[in-house]
């Protein structure tokens, strides 16, 4: 009997400690999901905003079959959007981290400082500066530079193509910092007799970065790598603020799944199909999540 | 007293001492040499927006409207960094961001704190999956959110008010919250607690009294790190407030580069730069605690 009343006081005790908080994401992100479900099944938009009704799986055949919807092509340039970024900042930290990690290199300090800045500048911010400060076509810094020395202008918004490699720039410049700070921490915990012992045995510098390098810092670069890929797959600030902002949009057609299904909700106001868009880009990340699980699980 | 500095003198001192006077290398003079001139580069590359925008926000007369180039402005002024703070509701943006994220952080610790605290020391049944459910939803990406939480909120005439965004950005950094201190709850040994309880003290009492105290560095890191995100939030702000005097610093800014966007670009690089100057100092306090937090999240289980 006493245990008994011990363990309802127990469980009693555990939900005083944990429902405020699940109340608060039941809310404000439990609700959203369940709801975005729902409407994925009706009609709802402007016209229909509340006699929507129920029209079955039309919203995700139109976002998965018809290619001139647009959804396939911002999944696929999403997913292409993430792997060249993602590629690109790992090969480059690593070779940066590599110079940095010289050994009786001086101002170490000094570069990883400078590299702080802009990973801490608000990304909005950043976003804004480039598009508005350095894209601009006419005013822009890049273009300044370039009329400086005797070239043609280039419209760095303006076209699909270009602006890809744009936001990827400025993804570039935002994100790989952190990177860098991440690999080069690695580095710097291997011990520098691994080193020395495998080039008395007459092991090449070169060699070394396969052989004792990338193995012991995986466990740092592995973690770093699918962060970097979820937030670069789930980023939204660059692309819609450099390209899609209500109003000031630059006639580059880029958009990622995230940006596709916010427009579809705020601009053209089709929040059956936006929903519909949304539970999808809801199970890929969550497939991508518990794939990473079992992969960590497995290691 | 000689003896002593005899002593000091260890045998690895002596080799670092010989280190620091390694003889002139023509090899690594050139390898230094030249990552130097490519770390330069990179530095360049990584300082020049914002070297630049703090030159358009120093150029006096309007910066933007004249096509010869320079990076460096020939004549200095306040004047852009004046009218953002005069004559732009600067002030009343920053109040309000301070408003929002310090409702936020405190609201998310009222909150999350008892929550890491119970998965962190309770046995219960479902406790690991109560942990996967919470990591899946944070796969959210919350501004798809946006419509059903809107239509919610107005249900509750919460559309246009603080409280409805602090609760919006609650429910959205809780997860996170969470997981971070529940990790650094686990560190904790429950040995303290195990005493404390003997002499009576009730679980509350000892979350209040030992596991705060002894996890305030980690509390404060986190703090900081739901202070950042919800100082930068602009896509919220601007849809469910109405009114531009009620925004927050980051709607406020977003807004200022989308109107008269020609007149206003050297106030925006002014109030930008001011914006990000606070987020800039946390970052240097916390980075080395934000790097090792951030991809320790990855493999926690």
């Amino acid at each position: 009997m006493r245990t008994k009343t011990n363990q309802s006081k127990k469980t009693l005790n555990l939900y005083l400690y944990i429902s405020p908080a699940w109340i608060m994401m039941g809310a404000i992100v439990i609700f959203p999901i369940l709801y975005l479900l729902y409407i994925s099944f009706t009609n709802m938009n402007i016209y229909h905003w509340t006699d929507y009704k129920l029209i079955g799986f039309h919203n995700y055949f139109k976002a998965l079959t018809r290619i001139e919807q647009g959804f396939l092509k911002a999944l696929f340039t999403t997913l292409i959007w993430t792997l060249s970024n993602v590629l690109v900042q790992v090969v480059l930290a690593l070779i940066i981290s590599l110079f940095l990690n010289v050994e009786g290199l001086i101002g170490k300090g000094f570069y990883k400082t400078i590299l702080i800045i802009p990973w801490a500048m608000p990304s909005y911010i950043s976003a804004l500066i480039w598009r508005n400060g350095l894209f601009h076509n006419d005013y822009g810094m890049l273009n300044g530079i370039l009329r400086a020395w005797g070239f043609q202008k280039v419209a760095w918004l303006n076209t699909d193509s270009m602006a890809f490699v744009s936001c990827m720039m400025v993804n570039l410049w935002m994100a790989l910092p952190f990177m860098i700070l991440v690999i080069f921490g690695g580095l710097q915990s291997i011990d520098r007799s691994y080193y020395e012992s495998a080039s008395l045995d007459g092991c090449s510098s070169f060699k070394a970065i396969f052989y004792i390098t990338l193995p012991l810092i995986r466990p740092i670069l592995i973690p770093a790598v699918v962060l970097t890929t979820f937030v670069t797959f789930k980023q939204f600030d660059i692309v819609y603020l450099m390209l899609q902002q209500t109003g000031l949009k630059t006639g580059a057609n880029i958009h990622t799944v995230i940006t596709y299904a916010y427009e579809n909700a705020f601009i053209t106001n089709n929040y059956g199909y936006s929903a519909a868009t949304s539970v999808i880009i809801f199970i890929i990340i969550v497939f991508l999540t518990l794939c990473n699980k079992k992969y960590i699980k497995a290691e | 007293m000689k003896d002593t500095r005899y002593v000091m003198r260890r045998p690895g001192q002596a080799a670092m001492m010989l280190k620091t006077k390694a003889p002139f290398n023509l090899k690594t003079f050139f390898l230094h040499g030249g990552i130097h001139l490519f770390m330069l580069l990179v530095c360049i590359t990584a300082m020049l927006p914002i070297i630049y925008t703090l030159g358009i926000a120093l150029k006096s007369g309007n910066g933007l409207i004249s096509t010869d180039f320079s990076l460096f402005p020939r004549m200095i002024t306040l004047e852009h960094f004046k009218t953002i703070l005069l004559e732009k509701p600067f002030v009343k943006w920053l109040i309000n961001s301070l408003v929002l994220t310090i409702g936020t952080v405190a609201f998310t610790f009222v909150l999350g704190i008892p929550a890491a605290y119970a998965y962190s020391r309770f046995n219960f049944k479902n406790k690991n999956t109560h942990l996967r459910v919470l990591l899946l939803l944070n796969a959210f990406p919350s501004i798809l959110a946006m419509v059903a939480i809107y239509i919610l909120f107005n249900h509750f005439n919460l559309i246009n008010s603080y409280w409805g965004l602090i609760l919006i950005y609650t429910g959205g950094m809780l997860i996170f919250a969470i997981w971070n201190l529940k990790g650094y709850f686990d560190s904790i040994p429950v040995q303290l607690e195990e005493a404390a309880m003997i002499d009576g003290a009730t679980k509350l009492y000892i979350l209040i009294k030992i596991i705060i105290p002894l996890a305030l560095p980690a509390i404060i890191v986190t703090g900081m790190m739901i202070f950042i995100s919800t100082w930068n939030e602009y896509i919220y702000a601007i849809n469910f407030l109405q009114n531009s005097k009620q925004y927050s610093l980051a709607a406020g800014l977003y807004s200022l580069q989308g109107t008269e966007y020609t007149r206003n670009w050297p106030v925006f690089a002014a109030g930008s730069l001011l914006a990000s100057a606070p987020i800039l100092v946390i970052y240097f306090v916390i980075q080395r605690y934000m790097i090792s937090g951030l991809t320790a999240g990855g493999v926690k289980e």
